[in-house]
């Protein structure tokens, strides 16, 4: 092994990589345009949700309730129907996703101190927002109670939502403060393996593999060549990832940067052994190029990035612990938004040492071999 | 631009200096069931040029990927250079230069990056770079053009680009596997030219070529044919075995059909196509050519000249795929 050799080989593969037009935008754009993607679709809150208002009390107190609706923002009035059928052809022509109705009384109610109603419809078409939704409504309704009855005071019951929902952590269920911290993992899985078994498929295609192993150059020189550049690659993208989803996206970031970075640098390890497996398994740069794109699926599916996990069929669920991004990204979330530590973590830590380490010596002795025919 | 690498240049030690260049014994490399080159023995003196001829598929490129400390033999082994390819390869490597048919320059370099990264690869001091690339480039013919990628530049100027990347450390020894294939006759010519001078310098040239006329610049020769070497020596001597060999040179239309039917003689131990013309050899028969005119014009053939030729060594080649049991 020579750090001269290994240098010069650094040098040529940033050459390569500020020469290729197809390589530079994918490298330095995509992490951006991900991180906006999930961060403003995936990771978009349901707000200003349509809200149909049937008043037939008319008192103070019918009046605030309407605005503590309004108020939050997440509810804008969409329609003021004055009957029942009113109100169900709101809901129906989709004018409407939430209704309320206050009856005659409730006034009055308040000024008893008794019970009162107020009924609270749900469009249930979209399942996702009908939930949130219904979480909001007795949210606010819950709210309302205190402010008219006192805390502990008899309670107001809205119709058939009597949910005490308390949502820890991420107060305000923002989906962009779990996306960002997953994205952190998934960027670095995808640039890594995607990227680096791209140049080595690139190599042997081009020949100039078969050149390089007639110098002097050793099988470790030429993988710290590859691998170098790409790690440092991951870094940048890494960083550049992290400061937009803090600064730009506001994801509050309660951990430490040494159990971030490293539980991402373990992961790495994984990744670059998948990119090694990846480039023997291709003979052309599409077909590593389809080889990630069908590896990285299940690994999207099955990880908990997009869809939780803990929904999946029984054999699906035990699929999911053979994949290094669950854990990782347990490790990056948790930190993130809890500040949780080794400690807390090692299960997670355990697992992904154990993945990456043998993902990453199974590629390396692979990679070797493959050289050594 | 400075170089990030300034140490002093490590002293090359010339490994036995008045031994042969190659030394091979028992060289031998399997692929599962698959034999690509079973156990050969041969040897190449310094400052020769040494031609290594065979078909696709007959071992060349294994052998001489073993030659470089690439793949490890099955069995056997050999020294190059001094040293011992199984147990020293980054050694040989240091020591040798090594060309392909596909001129393994990085396209996406320009000349200049090319030759800088081989300086770095091999370990050059600035000062002997500036003088190696000079050299190069003046050699090349490339002055001027040091900043054009490389992937723009026409095959001739590729291929002397890329012998010079090979030989930027100056190497005693070079293997050039197919180094002509794939480029135009004037380029091929003038490469030559540039081989003869390095060896005329001293400097050993092992290669391989399936363009014959080619093999002829060659000092000796090895034929290599199913991983077995069928005949080594000069040119002159892998010949001689057909001198006594009547060859005759036949101009017909349709050759191919003429050459199936004249295969079918038993006059006729082998036959093939020499571009457009026929060549066959009768062995120690002679004056049958008048037979073989009758016998193509009986068939509706149109035939020209019929000469005698003095053997080839496509002729040797063909005679000694046949005695194989083979077909080139």
């Amino acid at each position: 092994m020579s750090w001269r050799r290994i240098r010069t080989l650094i040098w040529k593969e940033f050459v390569q990589i500020s020469r290729d037009r197809a390589m530079l935008p994918i490298l330095f754009i995509m992490p951006i345009l991900q991180l906006v993607l999930f961060g403003y679709v995936v990771g978009s809150d349901v707000r200003n949700l349509n809200l149909a208002v049937l008043d037939q009390d008319n008192t103070v107190q019918s009046v605030r309730v309407v605005d503590a609706f309004t108020s939050s923002g997440y509810f804008t009035v969409s329609a003021r129907p004055t009957s029942d059928a009113q109100l169900k052809d709101a809901l129906d022509g989709g004018q409407a996703v939430v209704a309320i109705t206050i009856p005659k009384g409730l006034g009055d109610a308040v000024h008893a101190k008794c019970a009162g109603q107020i009924g609270v419809i749900i469009d249930g078409s979209d399942s996702r927002t009908s939930g949130v939704a219904a979480g909001y409504a007795s949210g606010i309704i819950a709210n309302l109670s205190n402010q008219f009855y006192g805390a502990g005071g008899a309670a107001m019951t809205a119709g058939g939502v009597n949910a005490q929902v308390r949502v820890l952590y991420n107060p305000t269920m923002r989906a962009v403060n779990t996306m960002v911290p997953a994205l952190l993992a998934f960027i670095l899985l995808m640039s890594t393996s995607n990227v680096m078994s791209q140049a080595i498929v690139k190599e042997r295609e081009k020949g100039t593999l078969e050149q390089l192993f007639v110098t002097p150059i050793g099988r470790a020189d030429y993988l710290l060549g590859k691998l170098l550049p790409y790690t440092l690659i991951a870094v940048v993208q890494l960083t550049i990832t992290f400061l937009v989803g803090v600064l730009w996206f506001q994801v509050p970031f309660r951990g430490s940067l040494l159990v971030t970075g490293g539980g991402l640098m373990l992961f790495m390890l994984a990744a670059l052994g998948i990119g090694m497996i990846v480039s023997l398994m291709s003979r052309t740069r599409q077909q590593a190029q389809q080889t990630s794109m069908f590896l990285q699926m299940p690994q999207m599916m099955l990880s908990g990035f997009m869809f939780p996990i803990d929904a999946l069929p029984k054999w699906l669920y035990i699929l999911t612990f053979l994949i290094p991004l669950r854990y990782i990204l347990v490790i990056v979330r948790a930190n993130f938004l809890k500040g949780s530590t080794f400690v807390e973590l090692w299960p997670q830590f355990a697992m992904m040492a154990a993945f990456s380490i043998g993902i990453f010596l199974f590629g390396l002795s692979r990679f070797s071999k493959r050289l050594a025919d | 631009m400075q170089f990030p690498w300034t140490k002093t240049d490590r002293p090359r030690p010339s490994g036995v200096d008045d031994g042969d260049a190659i030394v091979v014994s028992g060289l031998r490399k399997t692929f599962g069931d698959f034999v690509a080159v079973d156990s050969v023995d041969f040897r190449v003196k310094r400052g020769e040029i040494f031609g290594f001829l065979g078909p696709n598929g007959s071992g060349k490129t294994t052998t001489i990927r073993m030659l470089c400390g690439v793949i490890a033999p099955t069995s056997g082994g050999g020294t190059v250079m001094g040293y011992d390819v199984v147990d020293e390869p980054e050694r040989v490597r240091e020591n040798i230069g090594y060309m392909s048919q596909k001129f393994s320059l990085f396209q996406d370099l320009t000349v200049d990056e090319n030759l800088r990264f081989y300086s770095g690869i091999y370990g050059l001091t600035p000062e002997k770079y500036a003088e190696r690339r000079a050299y190069i480039l003046r050699m090349a013919d490339l002055e001027g053009r040091e900043n054009e990628l490389t992937g723009n530049l026409s095959v001739g100027w590729k291929q002397r680009l890329a012998l010079g990347c090979a030989t930027i450390h100056e190497p005693k020894l070079i293997f050039l596997d197919e180094p002509t294939s794939g480029v135009d006759p004037t380029a091929r010519r003038q490469f030559w030219e540039l081989l003869n001078d390095l060896a005329n310098e001293g400097v050993t040239l092992f290669v391989t070529t399936h363009y014959m006329d080619e093999a002829t610049h060659c000092n000796r020769l090895a034929f290599i044919y199913r991983g077995n070497i069928i005949a080594e020596g000069t040119p002159q001597e892998v010949k001689a075995d057909l001198t006594a060999d009547t060859i005759l040179q036949i101009a017909v239309d349709r050759g191919e059909e003429a050459l199936a039917a004249l295969e079918g003689l038993e006059s006729v131990d082998e036959g093939y196509m020499q571009g457009s013309l026929v060549h066959v050899n009768l062995g120690r028969r002679t004056a049958e050519d008048a037979g073989l005119r009758e016998f193509l014009v009986d068939h509706g053939f149109e035939v020209g000249a019929i000469d005698r030729v003095e053997p080839t060594l496509e002729d040797a080649f063909v005679h000694l795929v046949t005695q194989q049991g083979g077909r080139a």
